[in-house]
């Protein structure tokens, strides 16, 4: 089930669930060969990131991180990674040395990330756009064969269930209240 | 439809009034132009006068918002607004990259336009040579985006603009203040579904009564994101267009509706829904609308 491989699912294609390599595509028309494990875009330099972080140390069997097209403008979410990767993150949890707009990892714990670095060897291809040159770093990393990294490590996993859990406190938000005449008050004023 | 108990301001730019009380002032859009692949300025002059027509008709003010994503744009842009928008027309500029917003600031400082710009937008990434730019170049209103990423609900939202989730040294409102900006619009930052889309709406009425300021989003951004649609696509269009609706339902002031392409749909809806809650607003409140309002110029 590709849930298992990637709980937090998202907007990616997944392969083969082997594979060592993992692509992100920047500004780039591609589709990587079938015999990668998984695909996806990358677009914001927060959460896309986070998600990327999540739905690859999930599969152990993935080495490699491959990012290749153009970064995107304004968010540098391609080179926002790449400082993730080196750097970590700060107390504040922005990506340190991140040249994106708003570069900062807040649903992942520290362990999270430290998983991420140990775990894939990041290919820097931002600006190569090429359909051959890809393939064939792709194919090189294949080639290397390298060994599964232990058990999955699930940073997230979205649960769908059916639940109820109501309050009079959350009719629309716990901070104001709608009285029976229709006026919007603030709580307790 | 609702009142709020908080005074809710008003702010005024080249003659479009945004915010108040749901059902005084007519929801204000914001068309979207250039936001993908090369500009097209015969096209963009044409959608420009349509909305400037449909306005006119309805009584629903239409803001074009400029996206800029390379330099080189920065000047033929300025000439289209010179040439294309009413002397007295207000306009909003979108722009991602830091270095590309600053030289913006400076080029429409020199063509004496800051009067009439709504810049798009501050949020948590605004950098220390952006925030002296706009010190130094301050246009009449702002867009500030209460995005917090570590905190997606209304409450978050509220927190950033507060204190900017402690991610920078001061609070979003204040740093807009700071900078010289009395006038601002926020946004609710409407995310990806997943992200707590559904927050951006909820946040309207929570953010309009904490602080009284005029709010919106660009709920459109969710639609765009929903890639499922993309297996609906007689469907798609609609609910792009379709979303604007709960802005004002939910006592929002503006929406921000994406592609300018989609003005002739979206604002003969948008003046609908205006005048559905005109019309109870003023009965059940006493909250009359200006002489502008698709009520007052389509119901005769």
């Amino acid at each position: 089930m590709i849930e298992d491989y990637y709980p937090w699912g998202g907007e990616f294609t997944a392969c083969s669930p082997k594979g060592c390599v993992a692509v992100v595509l920047l500004n780039i028309q591609y589709n990587p060969p079938e015999s990668v494990a998984i695909y996806g875009r990358l677009k914001t330099e927060n959460i896309g990131i986070e998600k990327i972080i999540a739905n690859t140390i999930s599969n152990p069997y993935i080495r490699f991180l491959i990012l290749c097209g153009d970064d995107i403008r304004g968010h540098r979410s391609g080179a926002s990674l790449l400082a993730l990767h080196k750097n970590g993150i700060d107390h504040n949890h922005r990506i340190i040395e991140a040249p994106g707009a708003i570069p900062y990892i807040e649903n992942l714990k520290e362990e999270a990330i430290k998983r991420f670095q140990a775990q894939l060897n990041v290919v820097d291809l931002i600006g190569e756009k090429e359909k051959e040159k890809i393939d064939e770093i792709i194919a090189d990393c294949a080639r290397k064969e390298p060994s599964s990294f232990g058990e999955p490590y699930i940073a997230i996993r979205i649960k769908p269930e059916a639940t109820v859990s109501l309050t009079d406190k959350r009719a629309l938000h716990s901070r104001i209240i709608f009285d029976y005449l229709g006026n919007v008050k603030k709580r307790g004023e | 439809m609702f009142s709020f108990t908080k005074e809710q301001k008003v702010f005024e730019i080249s003659g479009i009034s945004i915010g108040g009380q749901p059902g005084m002032y007519p929801t204000v859009l914001f068309g979207g132009l250039f936001f993908k692949g090369e500009p097209d300025f015969d096209d963009a002059k044409r959608h420009i006068l349509t909305i400037l027509e449909l306005s006119k008709q309805t009584g629903t003010p239409v803001i074009p918002d400029f996206f800029i994503r390379k330099v080189e744009y920065i000047q033929p842009i300025i000439s289209l607004i010179e040439k294309v928008l009413p002397k007295k027309h207000p306009f909003s500029i979108d722009v991602i990259e830091p270095s590309i917003k600053i030289e913006t600031l400076e080029r429409l400082d020199e063509e004496k336009l800051l009067s009439r710009m709504i810049y798009n937008s501050i949020h948590i990434g605004i950098t220390k040579e952006e925030t002296e730019a706009l010190q130094k170049h301050t246009p009449e209103m702002a867009l500030v985006v209460a995005f917090n990423p570590k905190d997606r609900s209304p409450d978050g939202k509220i927190e950033v603009l507060e204190n900017s989730a402690h991610l920078i040294d001061t609070g979003l409102l204040e740093l807009a203040r700071k900078i010289g900006i009395e006038k601002i619009l926020i946004d609710t930052a409407a995310l990806s579904p997943g992200e707590n889309s559904g927050a951006a709406i909820a946040a309207l009425p929570v953010i309009k009564e904490e602080y009284g300021l005029p709010t919106g989003c660009a709920i459109h951004n969710v639609v765009e994101k929903s890639r499922w649609l993309n297996d609906f696509p007689f469907a798609k269009k609609t609910v792009d267009v379709a979303s604007n609706n709960a802005i004002p339902l939910f006592g929002g002031d503006y929406a921000i509706f994406g592609p300018i392409e989609n003005a002739e749909i979206v604002i003969p809806l948008i003046a609908w829904q205006d005048i559905l809650i005109s019309e109870y607003a003023e009965n059940y409140f006493g909250v009359s609308p200006i002489a502008s309002h698709p009520r007052r110029k389509l119901l005769k």
